[in-house]
């Protein structure tokens, strides 16, 4: 999760930027400024190289089987798929929101084996013989869970596009924590952005379905 | 905590009452569908190819090896690929449109060549899935001839400077000409005649991407020669409109679906090259393509909020009283002239004299443009920042200072409604403005320091004409067909309240259709925070239309229905209508380690009649966090050696946390404007405008030292009490 008590001025310095391994999805390292900074002759070499990878080498995969939301789902997938790709694409549960893809905004946000992770930062290969739960899986019967009916009442939404992953990591907190203050609300769910910046509605839909008994 | 405080007016049966939004039982529970949530058989995947060149030419670029890789169905550059994207870049940075598209003297294409910026797109491919589509974009070998790049507008503007257009580097304007952006009130050299002092002071701002959640994203589909958008939009009918003209379609001939979306904040108005690059992938292909852009892409390739520098000069004599406002500006456009670069703030002082200059620089930064209140929040921080400092120097109290020196209805200017000053005593009282208000600013002792800061705002209400339909048939069911787009501010409900309440029948008897423009008639666009009093007036006329044609004709019966109309040309008379707020806040600043924490936020806004409480209070606080944002942690830095960007990302940008915010205490002072819907006045871009100016002021006062700086990073407060 987002760790807010890392001096964030520090990821400002070019040279740490580097390093830091969130600075930069390995994606576009690879096809952005990764390749962008050689740029020129050298682009040809690593394209060749590509090309030659893609015709020798055809892409990797593997079975794997899971629990989601309940039903359990063997599928084949491209190891270098990530957790979200898989839920979309593959098993079409598009609820769970692909914001950043690196692990910075929490829309992806779902939970593996009962821990809130961001999916778009597990590989599909490593969700084998887990049981995972996003927002399509709160719902029991048609009827709300709590914190749901709470996001309604108290318009956690606006946008809506964030609200997904803040519903897993609300969910996630109240499992283990019925009844939070504030301050636990905001430390568990701190990995979350809204950039429509409605969190004191989403703070109080929390407190509000804590009030009615949790998640359950 | 929660609830908004209200003032003035008692709800109706609908309007006026907190309500749950009607689709959030969808936003809830996963089943709102989003661009990317959607997938049409044999839908393909497009990326886009940027420049790692702040300033390059493209002397050859090579798709050989990309369209050779299996899978790849199309690859489109700026050889073979040459559409316009008007609204890239418009003269004076305009609303696009037939004329301003002739007479655009820089043009701006999906691809361009020179590149502009680090993230000027260069190339697409579509490929049959996103992982193909990414590798086929290594495979494009493009040969840059590096060019000079500039970054900072003063520097752009110096002689000698690299140039980035053959005119220069200052922008035209919406007739071509090369000249800043003057606007004079008076004769400020007589102003300054009669000023007993005169405080100058430069201030600064910098880029504030407009960040939304979801990444732009675009699927394009034809059938013949009729093209489907899916696309996040926060203009369904424009973008329609500009899209058709850019690819010389008729409009009929474009279908534009938004179902949801995720935020735009002013990054989704009309038509985004997103749009075109993928109905040109699409064509190309012969089959649907979504189109996605990665984060950084959307960080460096859509825009954000333009960063200026501002030189003001403003007189007073010893009373307190202005004399003479002059503002000298630069505002950092990127290379294409995408929207205006206004700065505004000096419209909130009666001073008679007053001058604005404003040049808008094309850089080789990324792109500027419109987010939340385009022209407000960087201006209200410098002049607001600069009064608040003239007031300490003259020993008065900002507020007091503020009250003798707004602006107010005179014999010319009639408001529809007018309430800053109650605005400001309210929230004076509310906050306790006399005892949180350090007199002498920086007098707390020990190194952390509280104080407390205060701004105002007037915001005019957008202009434009939508229309609306809306339907019953014989079951007493109503059909309310609106051109709008939820971007979060929750359009549709408010347009329904509207309805059921023109109606008299309660809410869940309404279904509204949007967000499709081949179903909704033609609506402005939510842009300007004017849905709710342009689209919500047209409700109102509609229901009218359907009422008279249910008194001539009866209800309908067995299947029968009415349908009323309408596309009115709202007027206010000559009346200005304005918006009004004031926020005070109380901050402590550790001076040891230059952090700054919010204590107490107070608001108060009047924007009429308020619709939907629930959703208004959330405009004003999700504005003012942002805005907060603005006044302490966002900017995209810059590598001066190199034009690299340094901080594009949420990361690094610093975008405020479940763990920053304070809450946001709203009050509403509510009247009934005698114009809007049911009174309704404007509301959703308001809130931002004066978070900036209220954090710094107080800054200052806890501290003693003016910041002229945005964002307020620690580094600057450490610098300022060394």
């Amino acid at each position: 999760m987002r760790d807010k008590e890392k001096p964030s001025d520090c990821y400002r310095d070019p040279v740490v930027k580097y390093l830091d391994p969130r600075a930069q999805s390995r994606r576009d390292f690879l096809q952005g400024s990764g390749t962008a900074v050689v740029a020129g002759a050298a682009v040809s070499a690593v394209g060749l190289r590509g090309a030659r990878a893609q015709e020798a080498n055809p892409v990797a995969r593997s079975t794997v089987t899971l629990s989601v939301n309940g039903t359990s789902h063997t599928v084949e997938v491209e190891d270098r798929w990530t957790l979200a790709e898989l839920l979309r694409d593959q098993l079409n549960l598009t609820g769970t929101k692909i914001g950043c893809n690196r692990s910075e905004c929490g829309a992806c946000t779902v939970l593996m084996n009962g821990q809130p992770v961001y999916s778009c930062s597990q590989l599909a290969v490593w969700a084998d013989g887990a049981e995972v739960q996003t927002v399509e899986g709160l719902a029991q019967n048609g009827r709300l869970s709590p914190l749901q009916q709470a996001f309604v009442d108290n318009n956690g939404p606006q946008c809506g596009f964030c609200t997904p992953g803040q519903l897993m990591s609300g969910t996630a907190l109240l499992n283990s924590n019925p009844n939070p203050t504030v301050d636990e609300i905001k430390a568990a769910m701190v990995g979350n952005l809204c950039r429509c910046s409605n969190y004191n509605a989403i703070v109080e839909a929390v407190v509000a379905a804590s009030e009615q008994g949790g998640v359950a | 905590m929660s609830q908004a405080t209200r003032r003035g007016l008692d709800p109706l049966s609908i309007v006026g009452n907190d309500t749950a939004r009607i689709d959030a039982v969808e936003r809830v529970t996963g089943q709102a569908r989003y661009t990317r949530d959607w997938k049409l058989p044999g839908m393909l995947y497009g990326k886009v190819l940027r420049s790692p060149h702040p300033h390059a030419r493209i002397v050859r670029i090579d798709t050989s090896a990309a369209e050779a890789l299996p899978g790849v169905q199309a690859v489109i550059t700026y050889e073979n690929a040459r559409v316009v994207w008007g609204a890239g870049s418009v003269n004076g940075g305009r609303q696009y449109n037939d004329a301003t598209k002739e007479a655009t003297l820089h043009r701006r294409y999906i691809f361009n060549n020179p590149v502009r910026f680090v993230g000027d797109s260069v190339a697409a491919v579509a490929a049959t899935d996103r992982h193909i589509a990414e590798q086929a974009l290594s495979l494009i070998r493009v040969d840059y001839e590096e060019l000079p790049f500039v970054l900072e507008p003063e520097e752009a503007l110096a002689d000698g400077a690299p140039q980035i257009w053959p005119e220069g580097n200052l922008a035209p304007d919406f007739r071509g000409n090369i000249e800043p952006m003057v606007s004079r009130r008076g004769d400020v050299e007589s102003g300054f005649a009669d000023a007993d002092q005169v405080f100058e002071q430069r201030y600064d701002t910098g880029f504030i991407h407009n960040a939304q959640m979801e990444p732009r994203c675009s699927l394009a589909s034809w059938e013949g020669d009729k093209l489907t958008l899916y696309t996040p939009s926060q203009g369904i009918s424009n973008c329609r409109h500009d899209t058709a003209r850019d690819l010389g379609l008729e409009d009929h001939q474009v279908r534009v679906i938004t179902q949801y979306m995720g935020g735009g904040f002013g990054n989704k108005n009309q038509n985004q090259d997103a749009d075109l690059v993928a109905a040109t992938l699409s064509r190309r292909a012969g089959a649907p393509v979504m189109l996605e852009f990665s984060r950084r892409e959307d960080w460096l390739g859509v825009h954000g909020r333009w960063p200026t520098v501002q030189n003001y000069r403003v007189g007073v004599k010893e009373d307190g009283t202005v004399t003479a406002v002059e503002m000298r500006a630069y505002s950092g456009m990127g290379p294409y002239r995408k929207n205006s670069g206004g700065i505004s703030g000096l419209e909130c002082y009666a001073c008679p004299n007053t001058m604005r200059v404003i040049s808008p620089v094309y850089t080789n930064r990324t792109t500027s443009g419109n987010f939340r209140a385009p022209s407000n929040p960087h201006g209200y921080f410098g002049i607001q920042s600069h009064m608040d400092e003239i007031a300490y120097q003259l020993d008065m109290d900002p507020v007091e200072f503020t009250l003798k020196n707004m602006r107010r209805p005179t014999e010319d200017e009639e408001f529809t409604s007018y309430s800053l000053d109650q605005c400001i005593e309210t929230g004076a009282e509310q906050f306790n403005w006399s005892a949180r208000r350090r007199v002498t600013p920086g007098s707390d002792e020990g190194p952390i320091k509280r104080g407390a800061g205060f701004s105002f705002m007037m915001f005019r209400a957008g202009l434009g004409t939508s229309s609306a339909i809306v339907r019953v048939d014989a079951s007493q069911r109503y059909t309310l067909y609106v051109g709008v787009t939820d971007i979060g501010p929750g359009a549709k409900t408010t347009m329904g309240m509207i309805a059921a309440e023109a109606l008299a029948v309660p809410l869940s008897q309404v279904e509204v259709v949007w967000g499709d423009t081949d179903r909704c008639p033609y609506s402005v666009g939510e842009s300007g925070s004017r849905t709710t009093i342009m689209t919500g007036y047209a409700v109102v006329q509609a229901v009218a239309d359907l009422k008279q044609k249910i008194a001539d004709n009866g209800m309908p019966t067995g299947t029968d229905v009415l349908v009323g109309s309408a596309t009115p040309a709202p007027d206010t008379d000559g009346k200005t209508r304005q918006c009004f707020g004031a926020h005070f806040v109380e901050v402590e600043v550790d001076t040891r380690i230059g952090t700054t924490r919010i204590l107490k936020y107070t608001t108060v806004h009047e924007s009429g009649r308020i619709i939907n409480p629930t959703t208004a209070r959330d405009q004003i606080r999700g504005a003012t966090i942002q805005g907060i944002g603005q006044a302490l942690h966002e900017n995209l830095l810059y590598d001066q050696r190199n034009g690299q960007p340094l901080t594009p990302g949420y990361y690094r940008a610093r975008h405020l946390t479940h763990l920053d915010v304070p809450d946001i205490e709203v009050t509403f002072i509510e009247v009934d404007d005698g114009y809007g819907p049911f009174g309704a006045k404007t509301a959703g871009e308001s809130g931002i405008i004066l978070a900036p100016a209220a954090v710094a002021n107080a800054i200052a006062n806890a501290t003693g030292r003016r910041m002229t700086s945005l964002p307020i990073t620690r580094d600057k407060i450490l610098g300022a009490m060394a």
